[in-house]
């Protein structure tokens, strides 16, 4: 048997082909890694650091703020935050449950920020802050089964006086894209003063936000930090703000609707801002809870307005010291003009009543401001027009803004014909000057702007422009009224406490001296025979009283604003006197009043429980109203104005 | 012993070298400390496996390939009825504590079956029978690996009968019909066969920015991290893309990149040039056989090999689409290693017997 050997040689040919192509196709993979590790390795090694690290910014702590005392108003408290690691949650439905079980919020809340934190990033979120112990507790407890949870420590804006201080500090929120333009110390997230103080003086309080940079796997959990550039922190700002008269002006306003105002007569520091009702300014320190805010913004009396610098009411009788000192200035009266007063006057053809049924028999300019003469200043208004009027109103600061730091004022209105025919089309009409005389019709101010201008009274005329920061104010404006023609007025300011006939007299025995001007402003049309007492809340005239301390050399003017408080003297001055016995007083009287509720000399109009009003009530009403019938009054046996 | 290739041996045991390390850095990474220590085993186990196939006789192998072959096709049939869906694929066989990967296996009995095949034609270039038969002997395999699905080891059978039939010979006029019918193939498996998933990694490759969490972002983390490496690497257990888990399937299809990145351009292109080391001598030992069987045998195993390596090393540097091929002995898997170690020890007996006349 022979053996044939197989020819071979074509197989191992082509086994020869082979092995080139894959020797070329190995070169090329070959050269894939030089282009790779060597050529373009600078590259990819910027793309993995850039994977790998992670710059979280630091938040820098916020500046403390302190009273004109020192006493603090606003400061940081440490909080603990839940954090969310999406990545690490393995049943969204089990891990909702249990944050509902443990009240961090309602089910379907807790549900929906978990959905958030999902669909945002697989980056940790902050889903609930400010723990209670309980909940910090019970979260460490179940760390082995919930380990997407993870409890951070972090700071938190505190305010011992909470909402007494709510609308003067303002809210924080995240910074805004106009913001971020043109500053470079913001970054996107950060925490920036949205309103109030916090807002004003963001570039003290803010300080600067620090970065840690971190590494990061690749579920972005971090591993380790490998360089940190600390915060600065926020300075400390002093306020000119009085915290005991802060909480005392809370005291006497006894839950009524309303604001006070205080501040120093000599340059504007500002030693009071109050709006009542208040909200509680640690809603807004962190997460916002729907159900909390909701109610909040429907709540009727509107919590979050600052009615000390936004809302608008007629002065009422709180305007005549302003045009008695307009009057005396360019001689439309002397001081010894007088007029009588019957309890109404004609004019025009149309009858004015005083609120005095009766009358005020003769009175003089001084008289006229004790008693706050109707009469008198109806003739006044007549004889001056409503040019000459608006001028005086614009000479103490009325119709424009006063210039406080925290901005968002509210400029009021003092009416023109100029403004008549912008603004309704038509020429004023004569009669609603006599109106306008006793801060009826369409004038609006504010009650900072109120103190402003009494502030003016008392100082020796400068119109000073107020603050909360020392050295903030512009220098004060000189209003050009004569020094004589103010000490005119506060003769009959003083009186208007002290006189016998003087419409806040019930308050004239009390230790601290002090002087002002009460107020009715009509709210709607005056009902015959019905004492205001009688009358719904909401129908009821809002209260002004304007005083000042101590007379003679007066360092504190308040302002006063109860709405609807229905009675100025005994609801609305008696406030201000709380105010003064406190900053003024002896000190035994302070003691005795701080333990108290409200003396007996006071009266208080506060509003129904919540749910008895439907819609809001007007903070303004109409300026329209009323200007053809009397001016709002009050029953004679009972009161002043 | 003495007769065996010395080359082969050392390429295995410097790649082993190197598999033993790549897999304890990416064990770190995910804190698996036992996968590198198995792996290490796996290949130990697998060269004396490659010892015992290098000391028998190939041709013997060859001779009773059929029945391995029916065997074969019984258990990958049987798959489809006892294997648990892992990954949405019923690749694997469970035996005790272990799971097995028998299409690992049915590539060595179809090459060793397409030896034979190609041993019983003794001609210079095939004729149409032998070539249908070649094409049916691996054909059903691969189908049957395909419904699995694993397509990447369905396309390295594909590579089987690409090298059996270039090496058996065909007139050019045929190879131009094959690849039009393959192209329409291609076309028909696009449009019926392919997973979403599979069509996916596909787009991805032509379009990195298609999508930059999926797979797109897979390749781009791999190509971070063999770019991050430089020239001389991050070093062993250092790597940012695996220690911090950017790099996706670490031990097993991207393994190359992790060593990639630690060990640099020096540590990676020595590894590739153990490889083709390997590649080289299995060739060398194609072209050095006594027979047909031996010469295709080599020749197939050898371009396979060299295929699941060029595309694994090319779709961890970018340049390959994510197919789900591992890298031969660095990818973490015992039957993988097994399979290879016993192709080796067949290659070895090829060298072992080139003189032998009977």
């Amino acid at each position: 048997m022979t053996f044939v050997r197989d020819d071979l040689r074509p197989i191992q040919r082509r086994a020869a082909i082979l092995l080139a192509l894959l020797g070329a196709a190995f070169a090329v993979v070959l050269g894939r890694l030089w282009v790779l590790q060597v050529i373009q390795s600078q590259r990819w090694r910027i793309a993995a650091e850039n994977n790998r690290l992670r710059r979280l910014p630091l938040e820098a702590p916020r500046g403390r703020v302190t009273d004109v005392r020192g006493d603090v108003i606003l400061d940081n408290r440490p909080t603990y935050q839940l954090l969310l690691f999406p990545e690490e949650m393995s049943d969204a439905t089990r891990t909702a449950a249990f944050l509902a079980r443990i009240e961090i919020a309602p089910l379907e809340e807790v549900q929906a920020r978990l959905e958030k934190a999902r669909r945002t990033s697989h980056l940790p979120s902050v889903i609930a802050d400010n723990l209670a112990w309980s909940q910090v507790a019970a979260i460490a407890a179940h760390r082995a089964e919930y380990r997407e949870l993870e409890i951070h420590s972090a700071t938190r804006r505190w305010l011992p006086a909470g909402a007494r201080v709510a609308h003067l500090v303002g809210q924080l929120g995240e910074v805004s894209p106009d913001q971020l333009v043109g500053n470079p110390d913001l970054h996107p997230g950060q925490l920036v003063g949205r309103s109030g103080i916090e807002r004003a003086y963001q570039d003290v309080l803010g300080g600067t936000p620090g970065n840690l940079v971190v590494v990061v796997d690749a579920f972005g959990k971090q591993v380790s930090a490998l360089d940190e550039e600390p915060p600065v922190a926020g300075r400390p700002l002093q306020v000119t703000l009085d915290l005991a008269l802060q909480e005392e002006a809370v005291d006497a306003m006894a839950g009524q609707v309303g604001a006070v105002l205080g501040l120093d007569p000599r340059d504007g520091a500002v030693r009071i801002l109050l709006s009542q009702p208040s909200f509680d300014p640690d809603l807004f320190a962190g997460h916002l809870e729907t159900a909390k805010w909701r109610e909040l913004i429907s709540d009727p009396l509107n919590p979050l307005h600052d009615r000390a610098l936004q809302a608008l009411y007629p002065p009422g009788s709180a305007i005549k010291p302003l045009f008695a000192a307009g009057a005396l200035r360019d001689g439309i009266r002397s001081l010894t003009d007088s007029v009588f007063c019957t309890g109404a006057v004609n004019i025009y053809g149309h009858p004015y009543r005083c609120w005095q049924k009766g009358g005020h028999g003769r009175v003089a300019l001084v008289e006229a401001i004790e008693v706050s003469c109707d009469s008198f200043f109806y003739h006044l208004a007549h004889d001056a027009g409503i040019d000459r009027l608006a001028a005086w109103a614009r000479a103490f600061g009325l119709g424009t803004i006063t210039g406080l730091e925290l901005g968002g004022e509210s400029a009021g209105l003092v009416p023109d014909d100029a403004w008549s025919r912008k603004a309704r089309g038509q020429p004023w009409y004569g009669g609603e000057t006599i109106s306008v005389g006793i801060g009826q019709g369409p004038i609006l101010v504010t009650p900072i702007q109120m103190a402003v201008a009494y502030a003016a009274l008392v100082n020796g005329g400068q119109l000073v422009t107020p603050h909360l920061v020392e050295g903030k104010g512009q220098p004060p404006r000189p209003t050009g009224f004569p020094s004589d023609a103010l000490a005119t007025v506060q003769r009959g300011m003083e009186l208007v406490v002290a006189g016998d006939r003087g419409t806040a007299h019930r308050l004239g025995s009390l230790p601290v001296r002090f002087a002002g001007k009460t107020g009715t402003a009509q709210v709607m049309r005056k009902v015959e025979g019905v004492h205001w007492q009688n009358l719904p809340w909401e129908q009821r005239h809002h209260a002004l009283f304007i005083g000042y301390a101590p007379v003679g050399d007066p360092r504190l003017v308040v302002a006063v604003v109860v709405e609807h408080g229905g009675d100025a003297a005994s609801v609305a001055a008696p406030i201000a006197a709380r105010i003064f016995q406190r900053a003024f007083g002896p000190q035994a009287q302070v003691q005795s009043m701080t333990a108290s509720a409200a003396p007996d000399w006071q009266i208080t109009s506060a509003p129904p429980g919540p749910g008895a009003l439907a819609a809001p009530p007007k903070t303004t009403p109409s300026p329209q109203t009323e200007t053809e019938d009397d001016v709002p009054d009050q029953d004679p046996g009972h009161t002043h104005r | 012993m003495r007769r065996l290739d010395p080359w082969l041996l050392l390429a295995v045991a410097g790649i082993a070298v190197c598999a033993y390390l790549a897999q304890n850095s990416t064990a770190r990474a995910l804190a698996t400390p036992g996968f590198a220590n198995r792996q290490i085993i796996w290949l130990a186990a697998g060269f004396v496996l490659l010892i015992l196939f290098a000391l028998a006789d190939y041709r013997v192998l060859a001779r009773i390939s059929p029945l391995f072959y029916v065997v074969t096709l019984v258990v990958l049939t049987t798959l489809f009825v006892v294997a648990p869906a892992r990954a949405g694929a019923q690749r694997w066989l469970t035996l005790g504590p272990y799971t097995v990967q028998p299409s690992e296996f049915a590539r060595v009995v179809t090459i060793l079956a397409v030896a034979a095949l190609a041993g019983e034609h003794q001609q210079s270039r095939l004729d149409l029978k032998t070539a249908v038969r070649l094409a049916f002997v691996t054909g059903v395999p691969a189908l049957l690996v395909m419904l699995q699905p694993d397509l990447g080891t369905a396309l390295t059978l594909g590579a089987i009968l690409v090298a059996a039939l270039w090496l058996g010979g065909l007139p050019w006029k045929t190879w131009v019909l094959l690849v039009a019918a393959g192209a329409v193939m291609v076309a028909a498996a696009w449009m019926w066969v392919l997973k979403p998933y599979q069509k996916e990694r596909v787009l991805t490759f032509a379009d990195p920015d298609r999508a930059v969490y999926t797979s797109g972002y897979q390749q781009r983390q791999s190509k971070i991290a063999v770019g991050s490496g430089g020239v001389t690497g991050k070093g062993l257990r250092s790597g940012t893309q695996s220690q911090l888990r950017f790099l996706p399937a670490q031990y097993t299809d991207f393994i190359f990149a992790v060593w990639a990145e630690e060990t640099g351009f020096l540590g990676a292109s020595l590894l590739l040039l153990a490889y083709i080391l390997m590649v080289f001598r299995i060739f060398v030992i194609a072209l050095s056989a006594r027979d047909r069987v031996g010469t295709t045998f080599a020749g197939c195993f050898g371009f396979v090999l060299a295929v699941e390596i060029l595309i694994n090393v090319g779709m961890v540097t970018g340049v390959a689409p994510t197919t789900g091929i591992t890298l031969p002995l660095l990818s973490y898997g015992g039957s993988s290693v097994f399979a290879t170690c016993i192709s080796l020890g067949i290659v070895q007996s090829i060298w072992r017997l080139r003189y032998a006349n009977v």
